[in-house]
């Protein structure tokens, strides 16, 4: 592998671990009510 | 009421312009479909198929299908946002500049001007206009959304402001170039790169035009419609961000067997399967909110062209990974498997979508019942044994295709010659016409049914709420 298929790998895989924390971060039993509470908002605006 | 102010008659009007370029792009398509079939339909220079079938694929992509998401995110972003459009101006501009440049566009591909890149195949000045456009499309957007009233966004918006900023993205890099004249521009980029460059920017377009956008409108449209909200909104988030992460990897597996390097071949080829999962969450999350509301599939028309809208996502979004696969794709690729593929999105997914989201905006963009519900059905119908029969005749008119280019004797040389490959292909390309002329038949009683509706459609209350806009 040359300098830019490794550099396209590495960014792949750095964007891997962005999506991983963002699933930590939205199944976080913190934030159950905090990310459903859009869904019910949503329906109230009519 | 907040609503007082809300600005539908710019959604009103971008509906209307959208159905026109709709009515273009599924009219021109029945003609190319007969000119395949009986070659003396060509009219040169200009009513040939060379010069229609762009004129056909840009007005449903970007008349059509840009057209209605600038109709639905303007509605959408307004409802969502719970506070009016940040500029009514900018958005009458953007209605009058989108026509321009659809027309500008149509124009100067019927005159044979062509970057002949697909899908991206408008001449440098048109590129400028289109640019333009979006910028202040995404400027009007994303400011409203900047002054909203809820600080959690609900789904939809994310598609939208995803959709806005990639759009803007691959649009310029795709676009990159150097004219040479006011028509006529070479590609920045050269080889194997401008290739990889165009199907990076052609997939994505897929992704960015014609799916997020209408992931966006059927999150907001089928709970709106139901009544009742989606089944999870952490797992649509979580499947806009896999999405998100995956599309823009995939694009050379429209590349597959050609000189681009292996790696990024294979890297696409894992990215498109990975797919299916982020595809799937919004397929899953959709029949998961319909738990308890299934007989609504009977008693809501709104609901039949949502659900069979996701169901065609769900099928293209397991088909398209089959395609990208390499040992398949040699099979396959270049026969007229490929277009049947294409137009289950496009005549399936995206249009029932946007005919579900017209259906729910005419009694709010009107103030008036639609006309006859009956006629709502009986579109529904056409346009699902139109598009079936289109898909349908192609798939096996693929395979065959395929097997009879791929078929050798026991010394190696070809079993078929091309011409009579040709030949076999007939019978399937006069049931494409007519598949084609269905879902035309559908198109016009859908529209038909608007213009009751505009005109004689029973007045309802909702009518206090809309207020004439200045579009």
């Amino acid at each position: 592998m040359d300098l830019a298929s490794i550099v396209y790998l590495g960014v792949t895989f750095g964007m891997f671990v962005i999506f991983v924390l963002i699933v930590i971060r939205t199944y976080s039993k913190k934030r159950k009510d905090e990310g459903e509470i859009a869904k019910y908002q949503m329906l109230d605006d009519d | 009421m907040e609503n007082q102010t809300y600005n539908y008659a710019i959604v009103r009007s971008f509906v209307t312009w959208s159905i026109i370029w709709g009515l273009v792009a599924v009219l021109v398509g029945v003609i190319v479909s007969f000119q395949m079939v009986d070659p003396d339909l060509n009219f040169p220079p200009y009513l040939t198929f060379g010069r229609l079938r762009p004129i056909h694929t840009n007005a449903g992509i970007y008349g059509w299908g840009i057209g209605m998401i600038f109709a639905t995110f303007l509605y959408m972003v307004q409802r969502l946002c719970k506070v009016p459009l940040w500029s009514d101006k900018l958005a009458k501009f953007q209605l009058w500049f989108f026509n321009a440049t659809i027309i500008a566009s149509a124009v100067t591909l019927l005159l044979g001007y062509t970057t002949s890149k697909e899908y991206h195949e408008m001449e440098w000045p048109i590129d400028v206009m289109v640019v333009i456009l979006w910028v202040v499309f995404a400027i009007n957007i994303i400011m409203t959304i900047l002054k909203r009233k809820d600080e959690q966004m609900y789904i939809s918006l994310w598609y939208m402001m995803a959709a806005i900023i990639a759009v803007a993205i691959l649009y310029i890099v795709n676009a990159a170039a150097v004219p040479v004249s006011l028509f006529k521009s070479y590609s920045a980029y050269a080889g194997t790169n401008d290739a990889n460059v165009e199907w990076w920017f052609g997939h994505n377009a897929v992704a960015m035009v014609l799916t997020a956008p209408f992931l966006a409108m059927f999150y907001y449209f089928l709970p709106k419609s139901t009544g009742v909200p989606i089944y999870s909104h952490r797992m649509s988030i979580i499947a806009f961000w896999s999405l998100i992460f995956m599309y823009l990897w995939t694009g050379a597996h429209h590349l597959l067997w050609t000189p681009v390097p292996d790696w990024i071949q294979t890297l696409a080829m894992g990215f498109s399967i990975m797919l299916i999962a982020p595809s799937w969450g919004s397929v899953f999350n959709g029949y998961l909110s319909m738990n308890g509301q299934w007989h609504q599939m009977r008693e809501n028309y709104l609901v039949k062209f949502l659900i069979l809208g996701i169901t065609f996502y769900g099928l293209q979004t397991l088909q398209g990974p089959m395609q990208a696969i390499r040992t398949f794709s040699a099979f396959i690729h270049y026969t007229d498997w490929v277009p049947a593929h294409i137009h289950l999105g496009t005549m399936g997914w995206v249009s029932m979508i946007c005919f579900a989201s017209i259906y729910y905006l005419v009694p709010r963009i009107y103030g008036r019942e639609l006309y006859s519900i009956p006629l709502a059905n009986l579109h529904f119908w056409l346009i699902l044994v139109g598009q079936l029969t289109w898909s349908i005749s192609l798939w096996i008119a693929g395979v065959l295709q395929a097997g009879m280019w791929n078929a050798m004797n026991s010394d190696g040389s070809l079993t078929y010659t091309f011409m009579e490959t040709m030949v076999e292909m007939y019978p399937y390309w006069w049931a494409r016409a007519f598949g084609g002329m269905i879902y035309l038949a559908g198109l016009i009683v859908f529209i038909y049914n608007l213009y009751k509706t505009a005109k004689k459609g029973g007045a309802i209350a909702a009518q206090a709420t809309v207020v004439e806009g200045r579009a």
